[in-house]
């Protein structure tokens, strides 16, 4: 009763938030349906391809496998915006708890019968909820613009691709939603929590990227979130590596758990 | 369980760091008393109002609400409390109706809608007023709303925070009056204050803290007491004689033809004195609360 109140609130608070990034990621699924439908149309992708340079096939081995129809229709899991995009709506969610204690709400809860767990509980199901909406919301939208736009005889990408890169998109999205959660649980301002888990983020984002690049980077890399999203393989068909799922739920478990800890004993100060 | 004392503060100590909020701080409020939390900003009112609903967790000692571990057992201590913060903390994109179903709703007992309509009613704030989103609020509608929040349960024992700033002079009497309902009803009341003489309005009892340490805890009437009465004495002619004053007498102000003394404790002396004189008339003020918290807020009390 009181979670369904709690989340019902936090709905309410986040509902425009929400609405706007699905109909823009929904949205922008559609367009990449769109876009590759009008290179189809010209034939552009195979021109595309061979003007590739061999360094570049050799930095991003999986980069071949965009220049294809069901390819360009996949871009919009791991178009660098839309990860940013959702990692930033994942940070949002997650430190919600601090503006609460920042703006002096969890005062007035927390002065009630209301366990802190509760709260933290009621994050992480909002957390949950909007991941999975949003996402399944751009998978959807992958559908159907595929069922308006995509021209007659060409290859849709196999749904298999589709749900893996959905379901490693939306863990990964998930697990910087648990870190932010994590972090905005001990602290007293949004803006700086929101500042440390962006920052972890676009750490993590280029440490990734060095280390895909840098052979002596590599071994760092392992630490970034990012690592466990191998969107090229997925596009290749390869099916989600267990390790990349198990590391991804790992931090994701951790952070939560670091979350109720920290909530549980902190001072609720503004 | 400690007894049946609404509140019970054993030994309390908050530190923040080397700063101490709270020093060794030892009170009860019985069940069915208003009890007045006094002291300057900064005192540990609001340090200890928040330890008790367990928002901040004591660096030492204890709080009980009715006999409920505030810490360990804080969700049956917290069911029988409504509170109302100084300032309220709530999102302006809410609207005031939506504040009170949610708060009540967290709340033990459940909403006594009837209640409610009749508090909106003392404190005249319109049911229309409830569909507005809380950026349209006035500072005094936000403090009615956050009376109502923490009224509409009907708790046991309520905490106060300051609770009439920002209400006009009307709606601070409608407050004090509802006040008095509940003291017949025989609930607690446990409120922090900086206006004096609402504190010796509506409290039975008053606590003053100063820098986190409690250096007063007495009756308002026992308080009262401990102000230095102030008297006036007139002459029908001018009087050139110099009484020896007791101790406890100060003359703080003289003419040819008045005295004006400051008197602690008795007066029976004071008559003797001006036995001889020719007395035309004789003024003593009533004690004031105001005067006596004064000196406790400074320091300079005995």
């Amino acid at each position: 009763m009181k979670m369904g109140l709690l989340l019902r609130y936090s709905w309410r608070r986040v509902r425009w938030l929400l609405i706007a990034s699905t109909l823009l990621l929904t949205g922008f699924q559609i367009l990449m349906v769109v876009v590759a439908r009008s290179i189809q149309r010209t034939n552009s992708f195979a021109q595309m391809a061979a003007l590739m340079p061999p360094f570049v096939r050799e930095l991003m081995p999986g980069i071949a496998g965009v220049l294809s129809f069901s390819g360009m229709v996949c871009m919009g899991y791991f178009e660098i915006a839309v990860i940013g995009a959702l990692t930033a709506l994942a940070i949002g969610l997650g430190t919600m708890i601090t503006s609460e204690v920042e703006i002096g709400f969890s005062d007035l809860v927390l002065a009630r019968p209301v366990a802190r767990h509760t709260v933290v509980t009621r994050s992480i199901l909002l957390l949950v909820i909007s991941v999975v909406l949003v996402v399944g919301l751009m998978v959807a939208g992958t559908f159907a613009g595929l069922a308006w736009f995509a021209p007659d005889g060409v290859r849709w990408p196999p749904t298999a691709v589709v749900r893996s890169l959905a379901l490693n998109l939306g863990v990964l999205t998930l697990a910087w939603g648990a870190v932010a959660l994590a972090i905005g649980s001990a602290m007293r301002r949004r803006g700086a929590a929101g500042a440390i888990a962006g920052l972890l983020a676009l750490t993590m984002f280029l440490l990734d990227y060095v280390g895909r690049a840098w052979k002596a980077a590599e071994p760092y890399a392992k630490i970034s979130p990012y690592r466990y999203y191998a969107s090229f393989d997925l596009l290749m068909g390869k099916p989600i590596p267990s390790l990349h799922l198990e590391v991804l739920a790992g931090i994701t478990v951790c952070s939560f758990g670091l979350a109720y800890w920290l909530f549980a004993r902190r001072d609720i100060t503004r | 369980m400690i007894g049946t004392a609404a509140i019970s503060i054993r030994q309390l100590c908050k530190r923040y760091g080397s700063i101490t909020a709270v020093k060794d701080l030892t009170l009860e409020v019985s069940a069915g008393e208003v009890f007045g939390f006094l002291g300057l900003n900064g005192a540990g009112k609001t340090t200890t109002i928040r330890v008790l609903l367990d928002l901040l967790r004591a660096t030492s000692g204890e709080a009980f609400i009715f006999g409920e571990d505030c810490r360990t057992r804080g969700l049956a201590a917290r069911a029988q409390i409504g509170y109302l913060p100084g300032e309220m903390g709530v999102f302006a994109d809410l609207r005031g109706g939506e504040v009170l179903d949610l708060l009540g709703g967290l709340s033990a007992g459940g909403i006594n809608h009837a209640y409610r309509k009749k508090l909106m009613d003392q404190l005249e704030l319109p049911a229309s007023v409830l569909g507005r989103k809380l950026r349209e609020y006035s500072t005094g509608m936000k403090r009615k709303l956050g009376l109502i929040q923490a009224l509409q349960c009907e708790p046991r024992l309520l905490i106060l925070d300051e609770p009439t700033e920002g209400l006009d002079p009307l709606m601070q009497e409608a407050f004090y009056a509802i006040l008095d309902e509940w003291r017949g009803l025989g609930r607690t009341i446990f409120m922090s204050s900086h206006v004096l003489s609402e504190v010796e309005r509506v409290c039975d009892r008053v606590a003053v803290l100063r820098q986190g340490e409690l250096v007063l805890l007495s009756t308002v009437k026992d308080a009262r007491n401990l102000a230095p009465r102030r008297v006036r004495v007139s002459f029908s002619r001018a009087v050139d004689a110099t009484p020896e004053w007791p101790p406890q007498y100060a003359l703080v102000r003289r003419t040819a033809d008045t005295w004006e003394l400051q008197v602690e404790g008795e007066l029976g002396p004071l008559l003797t004195l001006l036995s001889g004189l020719p007395v035309r008339d004789l003024a003593i003020a009533e004690p004031k609360l105001e005067d006596v918290l004064v000196k406790y807020y400074r320091g300079t009390a005995a």
